[in-house]
């Protein structure tokens, strides 16, 4: 994924998750270089990319 | 030296064994976006042996055979300085790949050529993919790509991955890949050359990497190579590493400047020719806009014009005005809330039961109502204006702009980041300022916070409920700013310390699209929505049970007293209750008031300065309890409720002694 802030360009698992602070679980991903809180793709949006075959990683530009 | 790369020169096979391709290149080049869209969904991560990096691999088939996709961590040369480059450089030393796909930035081509050198040097069997080549077009930047596969000796291949351009290319260049028997070979000055082929003369063992690069790197003192070189050469390592630290004691001054200088000028020959520039270098719009945008002259005013169509005309007049007034009104107001009384007074005969679900301060008359009639249309316009920001690349610019100002409140530009999310959402943007560098950044940047920086939720009520009375949105946001400012100057007096430096790269401007838009948009409304909403239904809850218990009016009547000091009827008491438990809340509960007809335009707007500095909500509270612990949560707490009320004070009589907004 992209960071929406630094731009850079990192993997899901990368980055840091679950903090413990948002009541109802963690939904952000924290940018490894920044930090800024990028948000997790929702589970419906992945399955929608998946049915019309689009990787979310293909999206927007790069840094 | 010609050399080949051995069971690299093959002819591809498809014999059932899986293959290995390694993407290897600077960070931020476009690495992992290639490896997605080579490998797709069947991709794992593990940390690298022994480190804390994380290596991505994941399996493809190209042309029939079987192939195992490895992301490497960014490097800049196969000489190493970080643990990721190191682990990236372990990867083409011991897993030896059939090929390497060295990525690099075409905009950059004369600086990242010389890792591609590097790597062919070292007879790996490279392949190169010159990346965003559409950026470079947009500059003007014209590459040769086939004179420079000709110079260079390997495939190299133009691509855009992001947008999915050149990767049938790459696949189809990794599947038909061959070593070239003889390689290219770059030439160094008659000394260097020299030195390379004392060194690697002595070179006995069996390597992955040719003898050449290998001396190279002895002469860097690359402590990695030299212990890989002791236990290689064994008896031989003496001599050897004897005549690297002769050579290394003759050029101790200057052996990296003059390999870098050679390096630059072999690079320089090879572009000639190869890359052209325009003579007057294009300026995209995006870099115009890039440029405005971080300029105070310029930047100023645009961030003007920013907010004032996003903030205030989309969220607050569209979001907070109209479909706020479809949903609430009419949808809830007029249809549902009526329908749903009905419906709970014919099913439940006890009266006090009725009200926990549709009496005043009812789960659906008011909870539900308050969540999806007010707070969700605003949350959705002000997260729709936010991630169509966030994916123009405005906000890094925004955080180089308000640098120069954040520094005399003893922040940098970093802080641009919480008080943005704060827009969002306080609490998680009171949670984000961990990333700040010092502990006073963190505490000046939590009291900014809690007190000047409304929700998004609460943003837009205000926005929509000021902007019906000339000056008063002005007036309010007057005290928010004029309070930033005051309590940050006198932050950064009253704690030591001094702000630390702020740099960072700024990554392009460009189009937002409008499907990563809609995206994040509902991801993150999503995930706000299903916060509150338990949230909204337990305020419900503790109200009615206040209601019921009598405790809730005894509170209203408690705070009577200071909400007359500071001109306000005692209604108002109800939405600051309500603030408390969420800020979002609070504010819609102010709306309620003015809908009403209880409130005029002063009070209107002492009450939604009051409100907006007021003590943070339980759940932004909490947290600053967790991330400061009880003293400092505590007294930021106490601190910042008595300035709400004494602001509310003094404006009040300001106002009324001025008779402005009267």
């Amino acid at each position: 994924m992209i960071c929406g802030f630094c731009g850079y360009e990192f993997d899901e698992s990368e980055g840091k998750k679950g903090c413990g602070g948002c009541s109802g679980g963690c939904h952000s991903i924290h940018c490894p270089r920044c930090n800024y809180k990028n948000p997790l793709e929702a589970g419906v949006v992945k399955k929608l990319k998946t049915i019309f075959g689009k990787n979310s990683e293909h999206k927007g530009d790069m840094g | 030296m010609a050399t080949c790369c051995g069971k690299q020169n093959d002819a591809p096979v498809n014999d059932g064994s899986i293959r290995k391709v390694a993407l290897v290149g600077n960070p931020n080049v476009g690495k992992s976006v290639l490896f997605n869209a080579l490998t797709g969904a069947y991709v794992t991560v593990s940390n690298y042996p022994g480190t804390s990096v994380e290596v991505s691999r994941g399996h493809a088939a190209f042309g029939g055979q079987q192939w195992e996709v490895i992301d490497t961590p960014g490097m800049y040369a196969i000489h190493t300085i970080t643990e990721e480059e190191r682990v990236a450089r372990e990867i083409l030393l011991h897993e030896s790949p059939d090929v390497v796909v060295h990525v690099l930035d075409a905009r950059n081509l004369e600086r990242m050529l010389a890792m591609t050198i590097q790597l062919i040097e070292a007879g790996l069997p490279v392949i190169l993919v010159v990346n965003i080549m559409d950026e470079a077009e947009r500059m003007g930047l014209a590459i040769d790509l086939k004179l420079l596969q000709q110079k260079l000796g390997i495939p190299v291949i133009g691509a855009a991955t992001a947008r999915k351009r050149g990767i049938e290319a790459i696949r189809s260049a990794i599947v038909a890949y061959r070593c070239p028997c003889e390689q290219q070979r770059f030439e160094y000055s008659r000394l260097l050359e020299r030195d390379i082929a004392e060194v690697a003369g002595l070179m006995k063992g069996e390597y992955i990497l040719s003898r050449r690069a290998l001396a190279l790197l002895l002469l860097q003192q690359d402590e990695e190579i030299t212990e890989l070189a002791r236990t290689r050469e064994g008896d031989d390592f003496a001599p050897l590493n004897e005549k690297v630290r002769e050579i290394a004691f003759e050029r101790r001054e200057s052996f990296h400047l003059d390999l870098s200088l050679e390096r630059k000028e072999m690079v320089r020959r090879i572009v000639n020719g190869v890359f052209s520039a325009p003579e007057r270098r294009v300026v995209t719009m995006a870099e115009r806009l890039s440029r405005l945008a971080v300029q105070p002259l310029t930047g100023i005013p645009m961030l003007l014009i920013v907010l004032y169509f996003g903030l205030y005309k989309f969220v607050g007049e569209f979001g907070a005005g109209t479909v706020v007034d479809l949903l609430e009104k009419q949808l809830f107001v007029e249809l549902f809330n009526p329908w749903i009384t009905a419906t709970v007074q014919s099913l439940i005969p006890w009266q006090i039961i009725q009200e926990l679900f549709v009496g005043e301060y009812g789960i659906i008359t008011l909870g539900i109502r308050y969540a999806v009639g007010i707070i969700l249309p605003i949350v959705a316009t002000f997260f729709i204006f936010f991630s169509f920001l966030e994916d123009t690349g405005y906000f890094p610019r925004l955080a180089l702009l308000v640098d120069r100002i954040f520094k005399h409140f003893g922040l940098t530009g970093r802080a641009v980041i919480p008080m943005v999310l704060g827009f969002g959402c306080d609490t998680m943007a009171t949670m984000v300022t961990r990333t700040l560098e010092t502990t006073r950044e963190r505490i000046i940047a939590t009291i900014l916070l809690s007190l000047t920086i409304p929700c998004s939720a609460q943003l837009g009520v205000i926005m929509s409920l000021l902007s019906k009375f000339p000056g008063a949105l002005a007036v309010w946001g007057g005290c928010l700013m004029l309070l930033f400012f005051v309590v940050g100057l006198l932050s950064a007096r009253i704690l030591p310390g001094d702000a630390p430096m702020f740099y960072m790269e700024l990554p392009p401007m460009r189009m937002p699209q409008l499907g990563n838009v809609v995206t994040k948009t509902y991801t993150r409304m999503q995930w706000y929505f299903l916060e509150i909403l338990p949230l909204f239904v337990l305020a419900s809850i503790l109200l009615w049970l206040g209601k019921i218990t009598g405790f809730f009016e005894k509170m209203v009547t408690a705070m009577t007293p200071v909400m007359a000091s500071i001109g306000l009827p005692k209604e108002t008491a109800v939405a600051f209750i309500f603030g408390f438990f969420r800020r979002d809340y609070g504010a819609a509960g102010l709306y309620e008031l003015q809908t009403k007809g209880l409130m005029d335009a002063r009070q209107l707007t002492v009450a939604a300065v009051t409100l907006t500095l007021f003590i943070p909500c339980v759940a932004q509270f909490l947290i600053m309890k967790k991330e400061r612990g009880w003293k400092v949560a505590g007294a930021i707490g106490v601190f910042v409720s008595l300035l709400a009320f004494a602001s509310g004070y003094v404006l009040n009589k300001a106002l009324l002694v001025t008779g402005l907004l009267s």
